[in-house]
């Protein structure tokens, strides 16, 4: 294999120049002032220093609460749907798989836009209420329409991998854990579940990233007041035109996400050394 | 066990309702004669109609699919290529890519895509198919690294040895027997790079111009009043990939399968 | 070696949506040297079919390019995008203008500028059209549901907003100018200010109707909701107003007694445009009765061209009122250029008000 060593370089240089790079002049403009002119460029905390008041916090506070609880939302739905799915035949299981990734070939603002036109005070779901005689809901612009959207287009990248780890199982450890007296649910537990794991975490991570970094969902389906760190940041870049504060809070965002993952990693490990 | 089956089968029912009623009601109101997206009206193809006369629709149709083409290979061999080289790599090195390679992945879209945005203008690139088709790769080929990678960990590091002793060359090696056994892996970074690219909307928008879209950027222009036209498209696209991903994968596939499932347990 | 099902599943769905997808677009990217024009306008405000009629008679391309606030048109332009024709609102054109970033417009060789209505030329913002020519115009109302909101009550102006008995049942319009702009004028001030007292007034006013009143801050996505009736009030602009009212009997428009804002979208070429000629000739394209027509009837704002205008007011908006604005009260005022602090202030008081619980 040696002498495949040399193939990363291509990759390394185009890191370099395009993932790196980029990452560095985002930080460049989180530590300067009016920093579009590299003549008179002005080093600052400011930018920094601005995100602890009360407000910005607030939309911190609220962006992990909602993605922690689409994450555990997402979990518990996809778990058990992929564990249903991997009992299948294996045939059936694939024609399932394919039917969960479908929906995320379509394009996940054309499905929120649907989402509207269900959950809307006027929409389908009210009249089918009204229809069957009961009074009317208040859905859009509320915290269960972003949930719902945000579920609806995370779950499929929580069953993908948690299915993948539970059909790599080894079905004898499964048959050992019931020989040797384990009741199904202890097996469930300490089998089944543990072994899953690996695919439980990359499950987690990946529907945590996307749910905490959302903005076209919540702006959507939760109207402007929804105001989570997505749309900060948009908002920054977009209509404020405040380049450098937009990049501050991209950097904290980004070393957030960094720490939560390795932690969540370090989980993992801790798992397997434990066996 | 009947029973049970009985409620696992009315639950998956119930997640999969979840999945499809939004892409449902898309359908159904790609048909309604009305602008509306909650009454319907009548029977109507006249979304259809503009949809295929509409020149920007179909562009944006063009673009999307031709740079997730584009990007899905450009990243797959940079990515398989880079993940057989890294396994045996130093130690350094080796962290380092795969660390930098993880930036794109765990970065926000949005960080992302501001940081490329910040980078084409900083060194005067015109904005357009080839900035998108870039940024495409950029967040395409991770994904491909991420699913070959790991296989690659997997082999045996004599394999490649063992086929240039017997007289192959280092290329054949790499063609005639590590691909073959990194399949799976570089299919699943295949598919996911191209679902990725395809779906892409907060890069995309940031990087592009001269009148360059795809069909996200079409639909979130398009929303300030609803048009079915968007609905219409959506629905030709899901036929397709759900006729296309269902023949293919049900009818040649079953009994290969089956068999290949059998030789490795 | 036998191939395994994911390859060909892949190369099947990849050949089959790049045979639709060449089949479909067609001659997609052609145009070759023709001279080309790059327009960046506001999205769907524009009859798509002329563009081609455009292209056809002048044998030359456009390239049309949509963006969703004055905003995201600037952060584009900064981050070194160019375009020949902008369609941007009033204040905006005025920022450009000080910036310097675009020409004068050459009015002889625009034979169809006489079709202009006398009373869109010459605003705050560029009051000789040394830089602008009109596109479309209006003011801003609140939209009412007639079934549910009392009549009596439209007296109470921009206060209506703060009406207890419709309480979670309004729509306000998330910008931060357009809401300050009502705080500020429902308190009698200028919408123009930057004393900060009287922001931080406006600010108490905001504050206090998110708390009282819980509104939802949309978008564009007001338009579908007021035109299925979703809730009783909705600050609109007036050619959104005049599009719903023809979709939906049950709206009435109101334009409070202390005044509100008239703006107006004007088409301006850039200083980085190099086919001035044609650029000229696209903008008496769209002065000509019948392209101003057709965009007028498409979007539903209300044309600058007066014969179309009025030929639109008599035939497709009959009896919707919104769809010519007054344009002579003199509360009225049309927003001017902010300076970088009072923007960033109003931009984080807006935050605020937003986030608060």
């Amino acid at each position: 294999m040696k002498h495949y060593v040399k193939m990363v370089w291509p990759y390394v240089i185009w890191a370099a120049l395009i993932i790196v790079l980029p990452l560095l002049l985002i930080i460049l403009y989180s530590v300067t002032k009016n920093g579009n002119e590299l003549v008179n460029i002005q080093f600052t905390l400011e930018n920094f220093k601005r995100m602890t008041e009360p407000v910005y916090m607030a939309v911190f506070i609220k962006s992990f609460e909602l993605g922690i609880l689409s994450v555990v939302i997402c979990l518990i739905l996809g778990y058990l749907l992929a564990y249903f799915i991997a009992g299948f035949q294996e045939k059936v299981q694939n024609l399932l798989i394919l039917l969960v990734t479908i929906p995320m070939w379509i394009n996940t603002l054309l499905r929120t836009y649907a989402w509207i036109s269900l959950l809307s005070d006027n929409g389908l779901i009210n009249s089918f209420l009204e229809m069957i005689g009961l009074q009317p809901l208040n859905m859009m612009y509320t915290d269960f329409a972003v949930l719902i959207g945000l579920v609806s287009d995370l779950l499929p990248f929580m069953v993908i991998p948690i299915h993948t780890s539970l059909c790599k199982i080894d079905q004898s450890l499964i048959e050992a854990s019931m020989d040797l007296g384990a009741n199904r649910f202890q097996t469930f537990w300490r089998v089944t579940f543990k072994l899953s794991i690996p695919g439980v975490l990359n499950g987690v991570i990946m529907t945590f990233l996307l749910s905490i970094s959302t903005f076209v969902i919540p702006k959507l389906l939760g109207g402007g007041q929804y105001t989570l760190i997505g749309n900060l940041i948009e908002n920054q870049f977009i209509s404020i035109g405040d380049w450098n504060f937009g990049s501050a809070i991209s950097v904290i965002l980004a070393i957030i996400i960094l720490v939560s993952i390795t932690l969540m990693k370090r989980i993992d490990k801790d798992e397997i050394e434990e066996e | 066990m009947r029973k049970h089956r009985i409620g696992q089968i009315l639950y998956i029912i119930v997640c999969f309702t979840f999945f499809y009623l939004p892409i449902l009601v898309t359908m159904i109101y790609s048909f309604n004669s009305s602008k509306s997206l909650t009454k319907f009206e009548s029977f109507s193809l006249r979304w259809y109609e503009n949809l295929f006369t509409s020149h920007d629709i179909m562009y944006a149709v063009w673009v999307s699919v031709s740079i997730a083409f584009l990007a899905t290979i450009v990243s797959t061999i940079l990515g398989t290529l880079t993940s057989i080289g890294l396994s045996k790599n130093r130690k350094i090195l080796k962290e380092i890519i795969i660390n930098v390679n993880n930036v794109p992945i765990m970065n926000p879209d949005i960080v992302t895509a501001i940081g490329l945005m910040i980078l084409f203008s900083s060194i005067h690139m015109e904005k357009g198919y080839l900035t998108m088709l870039l940024a495409h790769i950029v967040f395409c080929t991770p994904y491909v690294i991420t699913s070959v990678y790991p296989k690659v960990r997997g082999l045996d590091p004599n394999l490649a040895n063992a086929a240039m002793d017997l007289g192959a060359t280092p290329f054949q090696a790499l063609t005639k027997v590590i691909l073959p056994m990194l399949k799976e892996g570089i299919y699943a970074g295949v598919l996911l790079a191209f679902t990725m690219s395809f779906d892409d909307f907060v890069i995309s928008y940031f990087v592009t111009g001269n009148g360059v879209s795809n069909i996200s950027i079409i639909v979130y222009n398009m929303t300030k009043r609803t048009n079915p036209t968007i609905n219409a498209l959506s629905t030709i696209v899901i036929l397709v990939i759900a006729i296309t991903l269902i023949l293919v994968n049900v009818i040649p596939n079953v009994a290969k399968r089956r068999k290949e499932h059998k030789s490795v347990t | 070696m036998k191939k395994s099902g994911i390859a060909k599943k892949v190369f099947s769905v990849a050949s089959v949506l790049g045979l639709c997808a060449s089949m479909l677009a067609g001659c997609g990217s052609g145009g070759g040297s023709k001279p080309t024009l790059k327009v960046y306008s506001w999205g769907e405000y524009i009859d798509t079919s002329l563009l081609r009629d455009f292209e056809q008679e002048y044998d030359c391309k456009v390239i049309y390019e949509t963006f969703d606030s004055n905003e995201s048109m600037y952060t584009k332009l900064q981050s070194g995008e160019t375009y020949d024709i902008l369609v941007p609102s009033d204040y905006m054109i005025e920022r450009l203008i000080k910036e310097d970033s675009l020409q004068p417009i050459d009015w002889t060789k625009i034979s169809n500028a006489s079709n202009l209505a006398d009373d869109v030329m010459g605003l705050d913002y560029d009051p000789d059209n040394t830089y602008s020519v009109p596109f479309f115009y209006g003011n801003v109302g609140i939209l009412y549901d007639t079934t549910v909101v009392d009549s009596a009550d439209l007296s109470e102006g921009w206060e209506l907003l703060r009406d207890e008995k419709y309480a979670n049942d309004i729509y306000m319009y998330d910008s931060e100018r357009d809401s300050f702009m009502i705080a500020l004028k429902a308190l009698g001030y200028s919408m123009n200010t930057s004393n900060t007292d009287e922001i931080d007034k406006a600010y108490e006013w905001l504050l206090e109707q998110h708390s009282s009143m819980n509104p939802v801050y949309a978008g564009d996505d007001v338009i579908d909701n007021m035109i299925s009736g979703n809730k009783a009030l909705a600050v609109v602009y007036s050619g959104d107003g005049s599009y719903i009212m023809a979709e939906n009997e049950d709206l009435g428009f109101l334009v409070p007694e202390e005044g509100t804002n008239v703006w107006q979208d004007a088409m301006v070429i850039t200083k980085d445009c190099t086919e001035v000629d044609l650029a000229h000739k696209y903008m008496d394209f769209m002065l000509r009765p019948e392209s101003a027509y057709a965009n007028t009837v498409e979007v539903g704002y209300t044309s600058t061209v007066a014969e179309s205008r009025d030929k639109a007011a008599k035939e497709d908006f009959a009896g919707i009122d919104s769809y010519i604005p007054d344009m002579s009260r003199s509360q009225d005022e049309v927003f001017r250029y902010q300076d970088k602090e009072t923007k960033a202030y109003f931009a984080e008081l807006w935050t605020k008000v937003k986030a608060s619980n």
